[in-house]
């Protein structure tokens, strides 16, 4: 079979899934329902699992449901639907006009928090956009329109997750993987998703991030996010591989590797090398702060005692602070001494830590204390006349909306 | 000698009670209603657990909790959890505890299975938690 072929009838059966299900599990027509009581039960059940249910449900409605997710939209904000709602739809496989639209919008909105799934859903319809429209069809969108806004996005977009999810309609759009995989890419988690989705969507990426991925040990302040991305790659690789996911002797995780690298390596042309245990290059953070923003990009910044930053999860980056400069911020770090969370936190958050001590707070948007948000004015100063201009403004940049009101 | 798949082989394997269990276990496979859970996590159901993660709360609302979620991801930007990404926590009766931030490890009893209502899955994770601590 044609391997373009292949992917098309994958792509297809992993879109029609959740309405054959919805179809199967319901026996009702949709446009029967009461989407409108679905909807308020996806959005304020108190139950999480019956939430994700009713999101399931409303997805699986399509074009019959938007009406109601439209009007509670309209009435509560679009940011008062959770984003397990949002995930659903942009995961249900329905490309109705109306749905497109939806997720169109979504996506567009800048202030919308969950923009990126609405981009997933986006690319996971691309091919049938296409199809649709070479088959004389109406599309649910105009391809060449998804195509610009894929472009764009996966270039320019601050959020890491709106880059990779553009990235994937671009490849699902048809652009070529490798030349995907080597754009730019600053976010040491961006590849790893990329890969595991477009095993997802049945198009086999390159399996080096994946390998990579299972020895990543990198903390940032506590967070092991480099596990995270372990589990990821190790979840998509089972799923991929089925029955060869091979089992082996109990021992040490790179023996585990060395197991999975030939059975990898069968599948693909990819000359894949085994990884190297990646841990942290930052050992002795005394504190920083993650800023987590859907709107404008995460950012991570980390500082020893002896007044170096560090940038990025990774911490690769890194520049020391003039010792005057470091010493007055020092000794005033009390000021982001904050030991409880300030504000409801729903997206975009502010943690600030202090290994070895209390302070490990997250601060919701509009809700910093003051003396906290000048001490990381001051930081942002201090990296100013270090050298580090941009970096600087992009931390003024992401503290502008945590600032207290 | 016992054979493990890659998930399991990457968990924490430290002797010690309440045994370590991590999120690469719990959430290591693809989870449909209705399924057969497979052996790595049903082997753990009512076993004494520690497991690290983050705090998250089930219902809206603020202050200290007497239940709460544990799952493996800090930040809600990134996808919505699935049910075999949440440990449903609950403290005993009449304790609460604040929301902490970053990673915290909470033993206490873990029940597998699927517990439903309203003939919807709700969990399939569940912990009688003793005790809540903060890495610091």
């Amino acid at each position: 079979m044609n391997p373009n072929t292949s992917v098309r009838l994958l792509v297809a059966v992993a879109l029609a899934t959740p309405l054959v299900a919805f179809c199967v599990g319901s026996g009702q027509d949709p446009k029967a329902e009461d989407w409108a009581k679905h909807v308020e039960k996806s959005c304020t059940s108190r139950r999480y699992g019956i939430r994700l249910a009713a999101a399931r449900k409303v997805g699986a409605g399509g074009d019959a449901a938007v009406g109601a997710v439209e009007a509670y939209a309209a009435e509560h904000g679009a940011n008062a639907l959770p984003a397990s709602l949002v995930d659903a739809i942009a995961d249900s496989g329905q490309a109705g006009a109306k749905v497109s639209r939806l997720l169109w919008n979504w996506a567009m909105d800048p202030d919308f928090y969950w923009r990126a799934s609405a981009m997933r859903g986006l690319a996971l319809r691309v091919r049938e956009y296409k199809d649709r429209a070479a088959d004389g069809d109406a599309p649910g969108l105009e391809p060449a329109q998804v195509d610009y806004l894929m472009s764009v996005r996966a270039e320019s977009d601050p959020s890491w997750l709106m880059r990779t999810h553009a990235r994937l309609g671009l490849v699902l759009g048809g652009a070529g993987v490798a030349d995907v995989f080597a754009r730019p890419e600053p976010d040491p988690r961006a590849p790893v998703r990329l890969a595991t989705l477009l095993l997802g969507a049945g198009v086999t990426p390159p399996l080096q991030p994946l390998l990579d991925a299972l020895a990543d040990e990198r903390t940032f302040l506590g967070t092991p996010w480099g596990a995270n991305l372990a589990t990821e790659s190790s979840k998509a690789l089972r799923r991929w591989l089925g029955d060869a996911f091979p089992a082996f002797e109990a021992g040490d995780k790179q023996q585990a590797i060395r197991a999975l690298l030939p059975v990898l390596q069968l599948r693909t042309d990819e000359t894949l090398q085994p990884p190297a245990t990646r841990a942290d290059l930052v050992t002795d953070a005394a504190g920083g702060v993650e800023l987590l923003s859907c709107k404008f990009g995460d950012q991570f910044v980390q500082w020893g005692d002896d007044g170096t930053v560090f940038f990025g999860l990774g911490g690769a980056d890194s520049v020391q602070l003039a010792a005057d400069a470091w010493r007055q911020l020092s000794e005033d770090r009390a000021a982001i001494a904050l030991e409880k969370s300030v504000g409801v936190v729903i997206c975009d958050s502010l943690r600030i830590a202090q290994p070895g001590t209390s302070t490990n707070a997250k601060v919701a948007p509009a809700s910093m204390p003051e003396a906290a948000a000048d001490w990381l004015k001051r930081l942002a100063a201090k990296l100013e006349e270090a050298g580090e201009g941009e970096r600087a403004a992009d931390l003024r940049r992401g503290l502008g909306q945590f600032q207290g009101r | 000698m016992l054979r493990l798949p890659l998930s399991l082989l990457l968990m924490s394997c430290l002797a010690g009670d309440p045994e370590p269990l991590g999120f690469e276990v719990l959430a290591g496979f693809d989870y449909s209603e209705g399924m057969a859970l497979p052996k790595e996590v049903t082997a753990w159901d009512e076993k004494e657990v520690s497991i690290r993660g983050f705090m998250r709360r089930e219902f809206p609302g603020d202050g200290p909790v007497n239940s709460f979620m544990l799952i493996n991801d800090n930040c809600g930007c990134t996808g919505t959890p699935k049910m075999n990404e949440i440990v449903f926590c609950m403290l005993p009766e009449g304790e609460t505890e604040d929301l902490h931030e970053g990673v915290v490890t909470v033993t206490g009893k873990l029940y597998v299975g699927e517990e439903k209502e309203d003939g919807v899955v709700i969990m399939i994770y569940q912990m009688d938690a003793d005790t809540v601590s903060t890495t610091r």
